[in-house]
């Protein structure tokens, strides 16, 4: 019942879910010792199980809103749909996707900034030269 | 008989039947005839005219096993003895030499079939049985399959019930012999009154199946669509919603003899218990009835209990955009709320979507009502959002009516309350998610691609399960005429016999 249906997914998916039952298990215990509570290991793995599955209704979900819109690509629009059940989700996902937002902005700024100093350091040697010539 | 076993070591096949010509006279067919194979000597004659030395009177024996076959023993020992000399090719001979069957003569199956089986006459029995038993079944793609010259009226009947019995039962195809073919597809002229019957039962293409109607589906369909119709603008949402949804579900409530006549009997003890109990529960039950509520449209119902655990925190903090203002009825929230999981338990309506909400949803006292309504369509909050509220309160009057009938049990007022605030909280999210999908997808106006989705996230529609599916199952003709212009090209009218 806690351990289940392992046997009807693919290597990769078992590996998968491994490695989902660990981190759990880690942040499991991260959370033991701030609460002085222990964690049986039902437990976890009944989080795990559910981490799972709810990853996978995310992913199906994520990919029917992104079909939605026409797109053939999961946007950050999809996942804050997705989130918005929860309040506090959202406005976490939605600092996060702006803080992106901005470091993507910056660097493309920073990027235009230097391809405008090439395309300047270029034009001056044009004209320089044009006004070389014209002299 | 004795004659038989006095053969030569390599008669030839004259000989051989000359002599069990000479020696059958005693058994003449007038004999068999006697018996009651009338018919068979019949035919026997026509080509005994033809040729006396064919094997007629072998397979006037073979008849007679044929007859045998039908319960006539006399013939046995002679097949018994023909055995010995090799009757297989005595009758190979006899059937390339023997005329050709008319097809008039239904008996003239006899002929070919046990020719090749005289050996075993409880093969050739069964063949025959088989043959009958496979006549209805088989015969009309055996026709097809063999194509005789089958007169063309009945030919054409064939066809329709072929066709509509390959769309969907997928042709059997005829095992049998190509000469049991021609047999059973002569007998299938004399039986072509079978065919007929089988027209009726035949066509079921699943995608049209009429099945019972799931009468809350069709609730939320017509809701949905009047809800998607209203495009959330300032439409009279409460008499929309109460108009066009009216007309169906009271045709299937009258349909119906009611139960119990009086939905609001005093203190029935069944509800009362339901109240206090919860209450010992406490926050937690609320949590998680709040988790459950507001996943109603979410990921499908299988992830209600699942999502509760990790979700009721969010959810009981800030439940929607505008649950700002549940947070007021905090008090009301733990009774109302766990009394609905209550309900759910107790009527195991799991399956159905619009019931699972209910149980789950928070509540909203009827005071904040007001401005979650007025906040809806977006109107000033005027007088005039009183009786827009009354107005679609009244809407969602008609649907707790049907929840009280369902529940075949008198209910009380304040379980009645519950169930309005439910729906409408219920409706209420549905509205948002509609409103939300279609300004994910850049659009102003709710189409049926975000209703789509809407039921897709509830498990409504599913790979295998298409919209179009449900509207068929689900709607009445006039509606699915709306959505499906073709709707009336579905059915087929057979013509009469």
């Amino acid at each position: 019942m806690f351990v289940e249906g392992k046997e009807a997914l693919n290597p990769a998916q078992k590996r998968l879910k491994a490695a989902v039952h660990y981190t759990v298990g880690r942040l499991c215990e991260e959370v033991a010792l701030d609460k002085e509570m222990q964690f049986s290991k039902q437990t976890i793995a009944a989080i795990s199980e559910l981490t799972f599955r709810q990853c996978e209704n995310f992913a199906k979900d994520l990919e029917m809103f992104a079909r939605h819109a026409k797109r053939s690509t999961i946007n950050t629009e999809d996942v804050k749909l997705l989130a918005r059940r929860s309040n506090s989700l959202l406005k976490y996902i939605t600092e996060k996707s702006d803080e992106i937002a901005q470091c993507n902005l910056e660097r493309k700024a920073r990027k235009k900034k230097k391809s405008e100093d090439g395309n300047k350091s270029s034009r001056e040697t044009a004209e320089a030269e044009a006004v070389d010539s014209e002299d | 008989m004795a004659d038989f076993y006095n053969s030569d070591s390599e008669p030839t096949t004259r000989t051989l039947l000359r002599r069990v010509l000479d020696t059958a006279d005693s058994r003449t067919p007038r004999r068999l005839r006697s018996a009651g194979a009338g018919a068979q000597r019949a035919l026997l004659e026509t080509p005994s005219s033809r040729r006396l030395n064919s094997g007629t009177k072998t397979t006037a024996k073979q008849h007679s096993h044929g007859a045998r076959s039908i319960g006539r023993l006399a013939h046995f020992q002679v097949s018994g003895n023909l055995e010995e000399q090799t009757p297989r090719t005595l009758l190979k001979n006899i059937l390339l030499t023997a005329p050709e069957s008319s097809i008039l003569m239904p008996e003239t199956v006899v002929k070919p079939v046990p020719a090749l089986q005289v050996v075993q006459p409880s093969r050739k029995e069964s063949s025959r049985g088989s043959l009958e038993l496979q006549l209805p079944e088989f015969e009309p793609p055996t026709t097809l399959a063999a194509g005789l010259p089958a007169p063309s009226r009945k030919k054409q009947r064939l066809r329709l019930s072929v066709f509509q019995q390959e769309v969907d039962q997928g042709l059997p195809h005829s095992q049998e012999h190509p000469g049991n073919a021609d047999a059973s597809s002569l007998t299938s002229s004399l039986n072509l009154s079978f065919a007929t019957p089988l027209q009726p039962q035949s066509v079921k293409r699943p995608g049209l199946a009429r099945r019972p109607p799931l009468r809350r589906a069709v609730d939320v369909g017509a809701l949905l669509q009047d809800l998607r119709d209203d495009s959330l603008a300032s439409a009279p949402s409460g008499d929309s919603l109460k108009t066009p949804i009216a007309t169906l579900p009271t045709d299937t409530v009258l349909e119906d003899t009611q139960p119990f006549s009086q939905p609001l009997v005093g203190c029935s003890p069944s509800v009362h218990h339901f109240l206090p109990h919860p209450f010992p529960t406490g926050t937690e039950d609320a949590e998680r009835a709040m988790g459950h509520g507001t996943q109603s449209s979410g990921p499908g119902l299988q992830n209600h209990k699942i999502i509760e655990a990790e979700d009721s925190q969010g959810t009981v903090e800030a439940e929607e955009p505008e649950g700002s203002s549940e947070d007021e009825n905090t008090s009301d929230r733990p009774e109302l709320a766990a009394s609905t999981p209550e309900f759910l338990q107790a009527k195991q309506l799991h399956p159905i979507p619009e019931t699972a909400p209910p149980p789950g949803v928070a509540v909203l006292s009827s005071e904040t009502l007001e401005p979650a309504s007025a906040r809806l369509p977006r109107k000033p909050r005027t007088a005039g959002s009183r009786p827009r509220q009354d107005s679609y309160k009244a809407g969602l009057n008609h649907y707790i009516k049907l929840f009280s009938f369902y529940a075949k049990m008198p209910m009380e007022r304040k379980a009645f309350e519950m169930v309005e605030k439910c729906l409408d909280k219920y409706f209420q999210q549905l509205c948002n998610d509609l409103e939300v999908f279609a300004a994910h997808a850049g659009r102003k106006t709710v189409r049926p691609e975000d209703l789509e989705l809407l039921m897709r996230r509830q498990g409504l529609i599913t790979d295998q399960v298409s919209l179009y599916v449900l509207v068929e199952r689900h709607l009445p003709l006039e509606y699915r005429q709306l959505l499906i212009p073709c709707a009336f090209s579905g059915n087929s009218v057979f013509p009469a016999l």
